[in-house]
Formats: structure tokens, C-alpha cells, sequence
């Protein structure tokens, strides 16, 4: 149990509306993993990453980072300062479309900021450089100054991985990084998730959908199945038969 | 379903009222007896709501059925059914007593001496006298400057109402709280038309293009933090998840992820809010809210039709010029 830098205990989720997205999810990740959560869509996986930094309250369980439960956080700034040390990409990138991709960069470090400090819109001459030199393990430094919405798919995933190293992440959660870019696309930005995983030793957490991606990057791999954890192991031991379990009979690996 | 039973008890309740009041307790002006009214119609309106339940347990499909549950789909020929019969009924009775109490008359239209004063009023409009241009101009200037003024102060407030009327952005109990309270107080403004909040402030400050102005500006707050705040519920959630998983603040969230996205419709429904208050000034300049429309009632009331056709002429000028503007603006911001 030591040395995990994550622990999550008997979490569950259900929602409002009855519905519940997560039963009694346990697991752990150790310093430097590269997890891959899979699992059919309406499975949980977004669900399970949102409940890790917050963006969704758990309703039972608990999640140990550092030897703290996050579940226990009650103050803002408490649940901010979890935020900052956990950065996270998404399926749509979720850009501010209208601002420079710097701009998008440095915005990775509002948590460090004052109000009126981002309401001025005043960033520091080092917040410049950190994003810059971000922009630049992305390899995009070079379109720092273009608007965010005239880069395509990819470039603005980087632009968004960029973003969440900007917060001197340990973790990077990711939901569903590549799958709205192009198998070639998808490539590239995987590794340099690797990359920032091998690199600079950041922790990634990554929903993904194609077998084929998580043979290539993951080290371990959790399948979720109606918010039950179904499998956990090797990304080598998934085979037919997990397979099938995983997403149903008659599933094919289409990747 | 509760929405079914009120709508169907308020239209049974109407239809039968108007038959009731019209035929057997016939009342006018002064005969007028409330407390019979609200029984009257209060008990039909309950009489209705029961008929309602009563039929919907029974499966016919009543006119409210049909508005408020999408699922209960109308089958067969339109006369064979019961709602498109509640339908056309009321329509009929409402026609029907909204020309009775407007006194529709085509005797009227057509009377001779009202006509010949109209022939009189279109004649002197048609013929404007201009020696009255530069005050009419003066006027107007003053008109277009107090809808700016209204407009401009306007802003600040809408602004930082919309994101506190804002569903999406006030979550937690407390903050639903304040929400409904802002709702609640920003319908009743609105539903407060400006004409009659420039005769309040032209008691309050006395008659003039300030009253007029604030007014305006009641009017335009309310009016805008609407706007606005539907523009914030619309914007997308992506960048708010975003912005919220750097551990950005709730201040940071809304000027990072929302301010941006919101930021072009809101200048867009400025202008064309100006546009409408340069318009709306006129108006409530006839109730003492000063500028171009204060001097329109002066000539007005002494029959002056050749001078008003002036006025009227620098109104129509004016405004076009400003809709035309604001289209081109709005068209260009979208
Ligand atoms: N805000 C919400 N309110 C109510 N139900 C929700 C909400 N978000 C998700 N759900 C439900 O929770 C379940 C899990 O959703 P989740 O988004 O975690 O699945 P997922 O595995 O990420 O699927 P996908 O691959 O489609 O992204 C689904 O049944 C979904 O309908
Ligand atoms: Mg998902």
C-alpha cells in the first residue's frame, strides 16, 4: 500500500437522477504509471477520472492522494490547491477559442494567481517562459500566437497537454485524449503523453477506447463494466475472452 | 400533468364565464361585483379541473393533454375530437368578446366627420412645416442622448447580474437561493413596462429627459440581465471544466471560460437594446420623459398637425438611420 501515490477505496456514484455510475470502485496507482481505464460507453470512466480531482462529488468511498482523502476536502482553496497538483485533458480539448494559445497556456496557473491579478488579465514575465518552454515539450511553441480555434485537432490537444503542465501537475487525468483526431493524429499525441509520462515522471491516468492504443502505452490497465471494476492487470493479459467480457459477445477489435 | 389540469380548468372556466356574465348575471362598469366574479369563476375553473381528470381517466385527449404531454399523440379526424372542439370554441368566444369591448365599429371607421378630421391630420403631416426643424433636432439629439446615457449605465449591473441569474453558475443551495431572489425581482421589473417607470421617476425627480432616462435604464438593466444571463446558461461547459480542473477560482472560472464565449452577444444585444431605448424615448417622452417626444404632445394636443408632421418626419429619419446601424453592427459581430 505504501508508495501508491493514489488510493481509491469502495468509491460510488450515483448521481441525481438515480442513476449509479460508480459501485464500490477500489484501486491503486503506484509513482509514474501509465493506467488506461476502458470500458463500454455509460461504463464510468469519465465519471471515476471526475471523481479523482472533484469535478464530481463521490457519494461513498474514499480517494487517498498523499495520504489525504479528497473526499474529506471541504474548503474552496483546499479543493483547489487538489485541482492544481492534477492536471486534465479532454475529448474536445476545451480551449477558450477566442484567446491566443499562450494565453490558454498560462491559464494552467490561475490557481496561483489573485482575483484582480486574472481580471486584469496580468501575467508575469516567468508565466510567459514557464508556457513557453511547455508549448515546447509539446512541440508547438512556434504557434504561441495564434488563436487557439485556428489550430486543428491535434495541435489543440497538445495545446491543452501544455496547459496541464503549466500547473506543475503529479498527475495527468485524461478523458478520452485522442478520440476525436485522426488514427495518425491519435499517434502523436499519445506519444507525448508517453513522453511527459517517461520524461518528466507524471503520473497519467487515460480513458481510451482502441485496444491497440492501450497495448502500445499503458503499463496497467482497469476495465469498468456499469461501474463495476471487471478487470485489472497487464494490457498482454486482455485476450478474446476478456475481451469479449469487457465489451460484450460478439465485440471485435475493430483497431 | 398539474400544468394539463390548470390550463384546462382555466379555459373551461373562461368559456363558460363569458357565456354566464353575458347572458344571465349581465354586469358593466359600475354593476361590477367582484366577489360574485371570483366565485363564479373560480368554481367553474375547479368544475373544469375535475372534468379534466375526469376525462383524462376515461383516455380523451383534452386541448391540455395535447399542449403539455408531447407523449399523448392526437389520433383521428380533427371534428371527432374533443380538444380541437375546446379549441376552436375558445378562440371563438375570445374573438367575439374582444370585439365587443373594443366597440370595433366599421360605422366609426367610416363616419364622416371622423374622417374628414383624419383627411385634416394626414394632410398636415403630409405637409410639414419646417420652420420648427432645428428644435425638433434639438430635441431628438436630446432623445438619442438620453437612450445612450440609459443604455451605458445599464451595462455595469447587467453585466454582473447575468452571471448571478445564471442556473449553470449558481449551484449550491445558498447560491440558488440568490438566484431566485434575482429572478424573481428582475421578471417583476421587466414586467414593469418603462412607460410606466418614466411616470414614476417623473414624480420623483420631476418631468424630464432625466426621468425619462432612468426609466430607461430600469427597464434596460432588467431587460439586458435577461439577455445575458440566458447567453451565460448557453455557453459551453467544456472550457468550465476546463478552467475549474486548474484549480482556478469560481471568479477565474466565469472571466476565463465564460467571459469569452458571452462577450460578442452581449455587445450585440447592447446595441441593439440602444436601438430600441432610442425608440422607447420617444414614446416616453409623451408622458413627461423629455426629449422629442414631450415636444410631439405639445404640438399635439393643440392640433398643430403640420408641425407634428415635422416631428414625426425627424422621428422616422432618426430611427431608421439607428436600425439600420445597429443591423449592420449586429450583423457584423456575429
Ligand atoms: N451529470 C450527470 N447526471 C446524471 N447522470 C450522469 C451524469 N454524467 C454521467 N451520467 C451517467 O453516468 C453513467 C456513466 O457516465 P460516464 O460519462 O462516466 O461514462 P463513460 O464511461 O465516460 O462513457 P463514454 O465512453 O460515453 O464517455 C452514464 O449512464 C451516464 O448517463
Ligand atoms: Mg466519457
Amino acid at each position: 500500500m505504501s508508495g501508491s501515490i493514489l488510493q481509491v477505496h469502495h468509491l460510488s456514484k450515483t448521481f441525481p437522477n438515480g442513476v449509479q455510475a460508480l459501485r464500490d470502485v477500489s484501486f491503486e496507482v503506484m509513482p509514474g504509471e501509465f493506467l488506461v481505464i476502458i470500458g463500454l460507453s455509460g461504463s464510468g470512466k469519465s465519471t471515476l477520472l471526475r471523481c479523482l480531482n472533484r469535478l464530481q462529488e463521490p457519494s461513498s468511498g474514499q480517494v487517498f492522494y498523499q495520504g489525504q482523502n479528497i473526499a474529506d476536502l471541504k474548503s474552496v482553496s483546499d479543493i483547489r490547491r487538489l485541482r492544481k497538483k492534477m492536471g486534465m485533458i479532454f475529448q474536445h480539448f476545451n480551449l477558450i477559442a477566442r484567446q491566443n494559445v499562450l494565453k490558454n497556456v498560462m491559464m494552467g496557473n490561475l490557481a496561483s494567481k489573485s482575483g484582480w491579478q486574472s481580471v486584469l488579465g496580468i501575467f508575469s514575465e516567468q508565466e510567459k517562459q514557464k508556457a513557453l518552454e511547455c508549448l515546447q515539450l509539446v512541440g508547438i511553441a512556434d504557434k504561441a500566437y495564434l488563436r487557439a480555434d485556428q489550430l486543428s485537432g491535434g495541435q489543440k490537444q497538445r495545446v491543452a497537454i501544455a496547459r496541464a503542465l503549466m500547473q506543475g501537475p503529479q498527475i495527468l487525468l485524461a478523458d478520452e485524449p485522442v478520440s476525436s483526431l485522426d488514427p495518425a493524429t491519435c499517434q502523436v499525441v499519445m506519444n507525448y503523453l508517453k513522453k511527459i509520462n517517461q520524461e518528466l515522471g507524471i503520473t497519467v491516468i487515460a480513458n481510451l477506447h482502441f485496444l491497440s492504443l492501450v497495448r502500445q502505452y499503458a503499463t496497467r490497465v482497469i476495465a469498468l463494466q456499469e461501474g463495476q471494476i471487471v478487470f485489472s492487470g497487464s494490457p498482454q493479459q486482455i485476450d478474446q475472452e476478456w475481451f469479449e467480457k469487457i465489451y460484450g459477445a460478439g465485440a471485435a477489435d475493430v483497431s | 400533468m398539474y400544468r394539463k389540469l390548470v390550463f384546462d380548468g382555466v379555459l373551461f372556466s373562461f368559456i363558460l364565464s363569458v357565456f354566464v356574465f353575458s347572458t344571465i348575471l349581465r354586469m358593466d362598469e359600475d354593476s361590477m361585483n367582484l366577489t360574485l366574479l371570483s366565485i363564479v369563476t373560480v368554481s367553474l375553473f375547479l368544475v373544469g379541473m375535475g372534468s379534466s381528470y375526469f376525462l383524462s381517466r376515461r383516455r380523451i385527449l383534452t386541448l391540455g393533454g395535447v399542449l403539455f404531454e408531447p407523449n399523448s399523440t392526437a389520433s383521428g379526424v380533427w371534428y371527432k375530437s374533443l380538444w380541437a372542439w375546446q379549441l376552436v370554441l375558445a378562440l371563438l368566444v375570445a374573438f367575439v368578446m374582444a370585439f365587443v369591448k373594443t366597440g370595433f365599429s366599421f360605422i366609426e371607421l367610416f363616419d364622416e366627420n371622423g374622417f374628414a378630421g383624419a383627411m385634416r391630420l394626414f394632410q398636415g403631416i403630409a405637409d410639414p412645416n419646417w420652420n420648427i426643424l432645428p428644435k425638433a433636432v434639438y430635441n431628438i439629439i436630446e432623445t438619442v442622448f438620453m437612450a445612450f446615457l440609459a443604455t451605458a449605465l445599464a451595462i455595469p449591473p447587467a453585466f454582473v447580474l447575468s452571471f448571478f441569474c445564471a442556473q449553470n453558475i449558481m449551484k449550491s443551495p445558498g447560491a440558488r437561493l440568490i438566484y431566485i431572489f434575482l429572478r424573481t425581482g428582475l421578471n417583476i421589473t421587466r414586467s414593469i413596462e418603462a412607460l410606466i417607470w418614466a411616470i414614476i421617476f417623473s414624480v420623483w425627480v420631476g418631468i424630464g429627459p432625466f426621468a425619462g432616462m432612468l426609466a430607461l435604464m430600469i427597464h434596460s438593466i432588467a431587460s439586458l440581465a435577461k439577455q445575458f444571463s440566458e447567453m451565460v446558461e448557453a455557453s459551453e461547459e467544456g472550457p468550465v471544466e476546463a478552467i475549474t480542473s486548474t484549480g482556478a477560482s469560481k471568479l477565474q472560472i466565469v472571466w476565463y471560460a465564460i467571459v469569452p464565449q458571452v462577450l460578442l452577444p452581449y455587445i450585440s444585444f447592447i446595441v441593439y437594446r440602444w436601438d430600441i431605448n432610442v425608440r422607447m424615448a420617444t414614446v416616453i417622452g409623451l408622458v413627461g420623459g423629455g426629449g422629442i417626444g414631450t415636444m410631439l404632445v405639445q404640438y399635439q394636443g393643440q392640433a398643430m398637425w403640420r408641425e407634428v408632421g415635422c416631428i414625426i418626419a425627424v422621428i422616422a429619419v432618426v430611427v431608421w438611420a439607428l436600425d439600420q446601424a445597429s443591423a449592420h453592427i449586429r450583423d457584423a459581430l456575429k
